[in-house]
């Protein structure tokens, strides 16, 4: 595929979807409503672990309005299986966590009601549904939970050490998962030899997706048909589809499942919730439909969470500064029951991030604890890691008298390594890193660090400088189809199970098949998120769905324009291999015979039936989005307020199909990543398991007065793994942000001799660095906070 | 219940509520003006902001009972015609200043009023400061204040709404 052949790919083609979007037309999940349809409230958990003694509901039923109140009682008199999550990663470049001693790990159940405990503050324990919102809302507030309270654990650290109570009897020591990876023995004998040996311990903080749009579901049941509808937005409404089937023991083409315009996803969005298998059964129950809206306190409680992973690191080096391995120990935070081990296994194949360490050892476990369950979030696992060895180098860097980026330079993957095995397996397809850390330095002006931070001190502010490689996968599930029909009216549509929520598929999809097809982007229509047109789909998660939906459409056009050949050189009479296409025109060259694909669609329609084709395509190999960020930080010395005032970023993409999304992307991965690094946290009180951030009062957002303007550049290094050469945008924003922002923090208090901070760096944390310098610990700001 | 009269994108409706009804559900249930959206509880997100006699409102935030008599306009009523856009709403595009497209309505009806009082003198500092109220998960904003500045530069922008 040559570069010169492309006339839409590459292109900042204005997004289709906008002219809905911005006037009012979007199609949401809490702007359908049915006739008839009646309001569901949800009755939560307000312990975070307790024994269910039982259930009051004869005062809730007797309130005006109410229809129904289901319990985890009726749950399972109805025999209503749990969400078949399925969270361990499965294809053959995933790595293979074991629970402890090998064996498939145990993952807690998942049922849309508990009947024997709660687990976490907020979990749903009943539902009332009533005729109006307001009626149901009220109802709830009626219905009596008898419970046992139990002692409760919300830190993974403290749900392993001997004598924690126990989340789920079936594993009393909480941790679920344990292997190791990598070579243990060659890592212990590096270093034993090594120089130098540089160590630190992190806490990637716990976070919410916080997607604009809070969780919507509506479920309706025809009594005639025994059909169910669903209108709830998601990351992809077939594996919705399938596995809510599986609740409700039903035969999945009985279920459809619509998903239109999804406010934002991040991965929140990619995994079941209860409440919308039980709007399912609530509508059926009832026979009419079933609506529910969640309230953004109800986001903030139990929305999938990520992150949370606690990494202890080491570096061996030589003396001069040659990284000669590294051993890992994370602990990933799951929460009350598994629904995901993506970041803990996404991590686990990229603990060396962009270096070429030889050999590698690591420990993943995770644990259960009585908060929220975790899910993968922007970049799954990556951030995590990629924060782990950013930092660390930084530390090593800073104790052993390197410059930090110097370092690095030394250390990194060089692209005639590529395709480059790290010391835990993964293999990196292609990728010029050296080239993206120069060209973030040059873009971020780098250089004039030293003018701006005398300046900024004749100001009385400290400013400082954060620098971070990084390098990801993206692996996701492997199966998509795509189907493309040419219509005589002069349209092109195509049928595809990816999942948008922002990322402009309905755009860059078009360009694709305008691409192939020679057809202008205005007559390519993308048809998704219907489960009754869609069939087979992947959904939109791990970078994904432009790669995989990419892919499968070049094919499916190929196998369009064989087919179009066939049809062409019957009406021409002619052989078929002298039919060529050429400008979206089938031709037979040295005659007049000339047709174009819509006119053929029109013409061959009664004989051969509509102009079509479809492919399923199956593809396993990763690849590596990789990038380099820096930014600089202007803190204030008397109230530790951190003012971030300039980002800068180089994100390899691999080809890139529609440069204003993806810079659209990767601003918006960067204020997810600085958010964290920030502000953001979901913080729950260890004594008493509540849950404090809980609107956005108390949860820190990246807001338009404390964010910055962005300078980001692509690399486009094709990647060797697919036709189109995609590796993935979006991720890469966030990735490298956690690591860059605390960098520049710490560099900005360089003469306080302050090492390390945890996330988020909130003005109190800063103050005390600068006010009690190094003697500042974590425990510092968690007690007298 | 009570009853009130609006003056709704230029049309005037009565209808009769319970005493609660916030302004956007009424937009959104009575109405079927979904363009209005609802990002929170606590007034901080800006996803439902309408302009009512001429001002941006949080319209998660006031009851219509309040409103007997006012004169609203929703993203529905923004657009001169069904084929154009409102320049506000044509720079969001063409700027790419959304994503998913859910904070957008809120967005653009803050963004109107932004420019109707500081027409083209509106700079960076300005819109950051100003929008505060105004929370958007997926564009970093970078987009949105790069689309407000250019629509402030457009002299249709000021004054239409
Ligand atoms: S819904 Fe009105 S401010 Fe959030
Ligand atoms: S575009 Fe998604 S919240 Fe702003």
């Amino acid at each position: 595929m040559t570069e010169k052949l492309f006339r839409h790919i590459g292109k900042p083609v204005e997004r289709k979807e906008d002219a809905r979007l911005v006037t009012g037309k979007g199609r949401f999940s809490d702007d359908f409503r049915l006739a008839g349809q009646a309001h569901a409230a949800i009755v939560r958990s307000p312990h975070p672990h307790a024994r269910i003694r039982g259930i009051e509901t004869a005062e809730a039923l007797s309130s005006p309005g109410v229809l129904l109140v289901l319990t985890g009682r009726d749950c399972l008199d109805d025999g209503l299986e749990p969400i078949p999550h399925n969270p361990v990663p499965s294809t053959k470049y995933d790595m293979k966590l074991t629970a402890p001693g090998g064996g498939v790990p145990f993952i807690g159940p998942h049922h849309l009601l508990p009947d024997d405990k709660v687990r976490h503050v907020g979990e749903a324990v009943a539902i009332v549904v009533a005729e109006t919102q307001a009626q149901a809302l009220d109802g709830a507030e009626r219905v009596l939970v008898d419970y046992e309270i139990l002692p409760h654990v919300i830190h993974s650290e403290d749900a392993i050490a001997a004598g924690a109570p126990a989340v789920w009897d079936e594993v009393p020591e909480n941790a679920f998962v344990d292997t190791r990876f990598g070579d243990w023995k060659g890592t212990e004998r590096a270093f034993e030899q090594a120089t130098h040996v540089v160590s630190a311990k992190f806490h990637v903080n716990r976070v919410t997706a916080v997607p604009l749009e809070p969780r919507s579901a509506l479920a309706s049941f025809d009594v005639e048909t025994g059909r169910y509808v669903l209108y709830a937005g998601s990351g992809g409404a077939v594996r919705q589809k399938r596995e809510l089937s599986s609740v409700l023991g039903i035969d999945p083409s009985r279920l459809r499942v619509l998903s239109y315009d999804v406010g934002g996803n991040f991965g929140a969005r990619n995994r079941v919730y209860v409440e919308f298998g039980l709007v399912l059964w609530a509508s059926q129950k009832l026979g009419r439909p079933v609506k529910y809206t969640a309230t953004r306190s109800e986001a903030f409680l139990t929305d999938y969470q990520g992150r949370d992973l606690v990494t202890t690191v080491e570096l061996a080096l030589d003396e001069d500064g040659r990284f000669l391995a590294l051993r890992a120990d994370n602990i990933s935070n799951v929460g009350a029951r598994c629904v995901s081990l993506s970041p803990l296994s996404k991590g686990s194949g990229l603990i060396t991030g962009s270096y070429d360490i030889p050999v590698a050892a690591l420990r993943a476990r995770a644990v259960f604890t009585n908060t929220m369950c975790t899910q993968a979030y922007r970049s799954s696992g990556r951030p995590e890691v990629t924060y782990a060895i950013e930092r660390l180098i930084e530390i090593a860097a800073r104790r052993l008298g390197f410059d930090p980026l110097e370092l690095r330079l030394r250390n990194l993957v060089p692209p005639e390594a590529m395709p480059y095995r790290n010391a835990v397996g993964s293999i990196y397809d292609s990728g010029e890193y050296e080239k993206n850390m120069d060209r973030a330095l040059v873009i971020a002006d780098w250089a004039g660090f030293e003018a701006r931070r005398q300046a900024a001190a004749e100001r009385g502010k400290l400013l400082g400088r954060g620098f971070a490689n990084y390098v990801e996968s993206s692996i996701g599930t492997p199966k998509e189809r795509a189907e493309i029909t040419v219509k005589p009216d002069g349209t092109i549509e195509v049928v595809i199970g990816t999942q948008p929520s922002g990322q402009g598929h309905e755009t860059s999809f078009a360009q694709v098949v305008a691409e192939m097809l020679d057809a202008p982007v205005e007559n390519v229509t993308i048809v998704l998120g219907d489960t009754d047109v869609v069939s087979v789909g992947g959904g939109s998660h791990s970078g994904r769905s432009m790669r995989h939906a990419g892919t499968v459409m070049a094919m499916a056009s190929a196998d369009l324009v064989a087919e179009a050949r066939r049809r062409a050189a019957e009406l021409f009479d002619a052989p078929e291999e002298d039919v060529s296409f050429e400008g979206g025109r089938l031709v037979l060259p040295g005659t007049n015979h000339a047709v174009d694909l819509f006119e053929l669609a029109r013409l061959t329609e009664r004989d051969h039936g509509p102009l079509f084709a479809a492919r399923t395509n199956e593809m396993h190999t990763p690849v590596f989005p990789n990038g380099a960020a820096a930014c600089e930080v202007e803190i204030d010395p008397k109230t530790g307020l951190v003012e971030i005032t300039r980002y800068a970023s180089v994100d390899d993409v691999g080809r890139c199909i529609n440069p204003l999304i993806v810079h659209g992307q990767t601003h918006g991965g960067i204020a997810q990543g600085v958010g964290q690094a920030m502000w953001e946290e979901c913080h729950v009180e260890p004594s008493s398991g509540q849950p404090v951030s809980g609107s956005f009062m108390d949860y820190g957002m990246p807001r338009s007065d404390n964010m910055p303007s962005f300078i980001c550049e692509i690399a486009e290094v094709i990647s060797p793994t697919n036709p189109l050469g995609i590796k993935a945008g979006g991720e890469g924003g966030t990735t490298p942000a956690l690591a860059v922002v605390t960098n520049a923090v710490i560099d900005a208090l360089r003469d306080t001799g302050v090492e390390d901070l945890p996330m988020p760096l909130t003005p109190l944390t800063v103050w005390k660095a600068i006010r009690h310098g190094a003697g500042h610990t974590d425990e510092d700001t968690r007690t007298t906070s | 219940m009570i009853e009130v009269t609006l003056k709704v994108n230029g049309e005037e409706v009565t209808r009769s509520v319970d005493d609660r009804t916030l302004l956007v559900t009424f937009l959104r249930d009575e109405l079927g003006l979904t363009g209005t959206h609802v990002g929170c509880d606590t007034t901080q997100c800006g996803a439902c902001v309408t302009i009512v006699d001429g001002h941006t409102l949080k319209s998660c935030t006031a009851l219509v009972a309040s409103l007997d008599g006012a004169e609203v306009t929703t993203i529905e009523g923004l657009a001169p015609g069904e084929d154009t856009l409102h320049p506000v709403q044509a720079a969001f595009r063409t700027h790419h200043g959304l994503q998913c497209g859910f904070c957008t309505p809120g967005m653009i009806m803050t963004a109107v009023d932004m420019i109707r009082r500081h027409g083209s003198d509106l700079d960076e500092t300005t819109v950051r400061h100003e929008l505060e109220g105004n929370l958007c998960r997926c564009t970093g904003y970078h987009n949105i204040v790069k689309a407000i500045l250019a629509a402030a530069r457009e002299p249709a922008a000021a004054g239409t709404f």
